[in-house]
């Protein structure tokens, strides 16, 4: 990797909102780039890995920094919006910790007040940690261009790595969480080597809903950082899960299933085999944190009597 | 392409008119028009946090920000801390009284996170100072004298607050 002091040349274009943005992005096709927190932009730029001739700021994009709460208790979060607000955000309680737990282990204050969760997710990479975690909430987010906007699925956005579904003059306006039913929680753990700072090695995602009279699973969510070229459900460690009474044979087979699904590569920072140990240990114990978190919830005064998993497919 | 672009913000205070070039860093408008060199150049991707400054009171790395987005914003540098004729901002004192200042390239970052710190939370716990100063890098103290020097800078800062 070369190493340059300054950034390369670039003109700077102030957008005030995301209409004037997406008209920016489709005036200059292929020449301008996004600037949202800057923690992952200005490093590509600095390493020449990008060479926009525009960049287009968003910082001063007020309309896109909020967490709201909307009916039938569902969540939206801007994509203009700091980890650090989520981290503090009231509405990111309770079945939304997850979200939360996960600002937490990112970066620095220093970090948390410029990266935002946008920048997050278009940044597209596979260490990246929200994906997983939204993943596990049934999250889509909003993507917004001259001619409209559209949803698509957090689990569905990435195409690759550094890759996303969106085009090149789409912008990543909305982050969307489905309500959450009664009696579930979720947790985000990862590993990495400094406890802080640093990029993630392995990461899992495990939501879990149990059933009336917490002892079985009655659905769950689980997916995986840094274990494939993009974030991915581990499906068929869901399935063994589904309807199951919670317990260690359960969390094995989980686990074991989890690590068949998953195609981790060997990096400077960690091994194959040993991402695979680390994602079969913190499967299972995102798992069991999950469920403690389920089996502790309080009782939703009008929690539906189902007991159908609320997850298809 | 305009090769230079105006930028009118608040340092330390003192409001500031200059003409930069757009992908220059708020680290090196800082450093090399405003001749301002305690706020340190190292990393300069975020890692090591000896860039950090306050922008409206919240600490960023310098080196990760563009200063063209600094417009119309009011920036606190390590210059600016400090209390008339030389005099040491509390932090600052508690720094040197507790040895947390070897080399003193960390110091500046590590003193304005701390400043960001207490303005948010005056009696932190050791946790939350070790949180609060987790983005920045010190190869001399190991840290115990740093953590000491926060809680001591806390507690003055409180009676301070009383008197």
């Amino acid at each position: 990797m070369s190493y340059h002091l300054r950034l390369p040349k670039f003109e700077y274009v102030p957008a005030a909102t995301a209409a004037e943005a997406c008209n920016l992005l489709a005036a200059n096709p292929g020449e301008a780039r996004l600037l949202a927190g800057g923690t992952d932009l200005i490093l590509q730029l600095r390493r020449r890995e990008i060479r926009p001739r525009y960049v287009i700021g968003l910082k001063g994009v007020a309309e896109l920094a909020y967490v709201r709460e909307q009916a039938e208790g569902g969540v939206t979060i801007g994509g203009m919006t700091t980890i650090h607000t989520l981290l503090t955000s009231p509405l990111l309680r309770g079945k939304f910790e997850i979200l939360a737990q996960t600002a937490a282990g990112i970066g620095s204050p220093e970090i948390r007040h410029l990266a935002t969760l946008g920048g997050n997710l278009a940044g597209a990479l596979p260490c990246a940690d929200f994906p997983s975690a939204l993943i596990t909430l049934g999250a889509k987010v909003k993507l917004q261009c001259r001619q409209g906007e559209r949803l698509v699925p957090v689990e569905d956005f990435f195409a690759g790595c550094g890759q996303t579904v969106a085009s090149p003059s789409e912008i990543l306006t909305e982050i969307q969480l489905p309500p959450q039913p009664s009696l579930s929680g979720g947790v985000y753990l990862k590993f990495h080597d400094r406890h802080s700072m640093d990029m993630t090695t392995t990461g899992v995602g495990a939501f879990v809903i149990c059933n009336d009279e917490r002892r079985t699973i009655r659905d769950v969510r689980i997916a995986l950082a840094s274990s494939a070229p993009v974030p991915m459900r581990a499906k068929n460690a869901e399935a063994a899960l589904r309807g199951r009474s919670f317990g260690e044979d359960a969390l094995e087979e989980a686990a074991s299933l989890a690590c068949a699904e998953a195609d981790p590569r060997t990096s400077w920072r960690a091994t194959r085999d040993f991402r695979m140990e680390l994602l079969k240990t913190l499967t299972k114990r995102a798992i069991q944190g999950a469920w403690q978190k389920a089996v502790s919830s309080p009782e939703g005064k009008n929690r539906e009597k189902s007991r159908a998993p609320l997850f298809p497919g | 392409m305009k090769n230079l672009v105006p930028l009118s913000f608040r340092v330390n205070g003192e409001q500031q008119d200059l003409l930069i070039r757009p992908w220059h860093t708020l680290l090196e408008v800082l450093r090399e028009h405003l001749g301002l060199t305690g706020t340190k150049r190292s990393c300069q991707e975020g890692q090591c946090g000896s860039c950090t400054v306050l922008i409206d009171g919240t600490p960023v790395n310098s080196c990760l920000y563009l200063a063209v987005e600094a417009q119309d914003r009011d920036i606190l540098t390590i210059e600016g801390l400090g209390r008339g004729d030389g005099g040491l901002h509390p932090i600052q004192r508690a720094f040197v009284e507790k040895g947390a200042v070897q080399c003193g390239f960390c110091t500046p970052g590590l003193i304005l996170a701390t400043k960001s710190l207490l303005d948010e939370n005056p009696t932190p716990s050791e946790d939350e100072i070790r949180n609060a100063i987790v983005g920045h890098l010190c190869r001399c103290t190991g840290y115990f004298q740093i953590v000491e020097a926060i809680r001591d800078a806390a507690s003055e800062l409180a009676a301070e607050g009383k008197r």
